[in-house]
């Protein structure tokens, strides 16, 4: 079965190395802020799963999130929030916008990693 | 049962079929019926000592098996530990850029921490003042203690770091901060990261946070100071060859 391809928009270098640790198994798409992740989106199609952080320069995850679920072909793809906004409000919003799932930083790399598992495997049934 | 069932050949082939069906069905289930027996009368057989034999040994494996499952949750929880400090070293000495090394300070200390206030203090020698060379959520600062672009003195464990190269982790009484840790380069105490506040959804820091706040202070110091010595000796190259074309013309 081919891999899922997940998309990484995070403004911080030391977690895309971080994720690239991490999700040996999954072939990564970068993006460093909101703009960026929209012109991977367009340049790969296939995209499987998106890891998003909330506060990036140029365009945001919210602003970027509502830009993914406007799109019919996008919206499909699962998005999981992973920000230092970890406050239940933070999250209610994230999950009214659309996020599948919300990882509150500093994470733990099994919780993390529990959460793709099961959004990969939820998307491949 | 079957007796009261008319022939197949003599209904319509839909309503057969489903006879026929039937029939099979009924057949299988007689068949489970037997293999349910027979396994039973097995066990009737086994000797009483036996089962409590084969009981126990499946009380082992089954606690073998929980025990297994928590190594490797803890083997798991290890990894991630490495794969944070691993990550975080190699970030810290991946550029020469003295801007992104502290750029990489900060996030160790938001991604990898959760610190939400903090400052990180490099002494300076002319004029000789502690400078904060990178601080965030410092607007609250009851004490007064961070001015300006400057640490004035006065948090006794800050102080304390900054004259001892001690990691000071908190509650410190007097003190704001949570964690104050040590910048050294060969031995001398260059300057220190303050920690004062985490983010809400983390109450304390972690044992495992103690190994970062020690690579901190074993690397970020060095790898800045590598980063400054680099970009002064890169200027004033860049200043010699442009004189030395000047000169040439």
């Amino acid at each position: 079965m081919k891999p899922k391809k997940v998309l990484v928009v995070d403004d911080s270098k030391l977690l895309h190395r971080m994720f690239e640790m991490m999700l040996r198994q999954y072939p990564l798409v970068h993006a460093y802020d909101g703009r960026e992740a929209l012109d991977r989106l367009a340049e790969h199609k296939d995209i499987d799963l998106i890891l998003l952080d909330i506060n990036m320069p140029r365009m945001n995850g919210l602003e970027f999130l509502a830009a993914v679920k406007a799109n019919a072909e996008l919206a499909r793809i699962p998005v999981v929030i992973i920000t230092t906004e970890g406050t239940e409000d933070d999250t209610e919003r994230g999950i009214q916008a659309g996020a599948a799932a919300y990882v509150k930083k500093p994470f733990r790399n099994e919780e993390l990693l529990g959460v793709i598992n099961r959004l990969t495997a939820s998307s491949a049934a | 049962m079957n007796g009261r069932v008319p022939a197949a050949d003599s209904l319509p082939a839909r309503v057969g079929d489903a006879l026929e069906e039937l029939r099979a069905m009924l057949d299988r289930a007689s068949e489970l019926a037997r293999s349910l027996e027979a396994q039973k009368s097995a066990r009737q057989g086994v000797p009483p000592r036996q089962i409590a034999e084969l009981e126990l040994r499946l009380a082992d494996v089954v606690s073998d098996r929980q025990e297994l499952s928590t190594k490797l949750a803890d083997y798991e929880h290890q990894v991630g530990r490495l794969m944070n400090l691993y990550v975080a070293t190699y970030q810290l000495h991946a550029t020469l850029d003295p801007s992104e090394v502290q750029a990489t300070i900060a996030e160790i200390a938001i991604n990898l921490l959760g610190a939400e206030q903090f400052a990180l203090l490099f002494w300076k020698d002319d004029p000789p003042e502690c400078e904060i060379a990178l601080q965030q959520g410092l607007d609250e600062d009851p004490g007064g203690f961070y001015q300006k672009g400057v640490y004035s003195g006065g948090d006794p464990a800050v102080d304390a770091t900054l004259s001892d190269g001690v990691l000071r982790i908190g509650p410190i009484d007097g003190s704001e901060a949570l964690a104050v840790v040590p910048l050294t380069v060969q031995g001398a105490t260059v300057g220190a990261l303050v920690i004062m506040k985490l983010f809400a959804h983390k109450e304390t820091l972690r044992p495992e946070d103690r190994d970062l706040l020690d690579l901190l202070a074993a690397h970020a110091a060095s790898a800045l100071f590598a980063a400054r010595v680099y970009s002064t000796t890169d200027r004033k190259l860049k200043t010699l060859e442009s004189l030395v074309k000047l000169v040439r013309r």
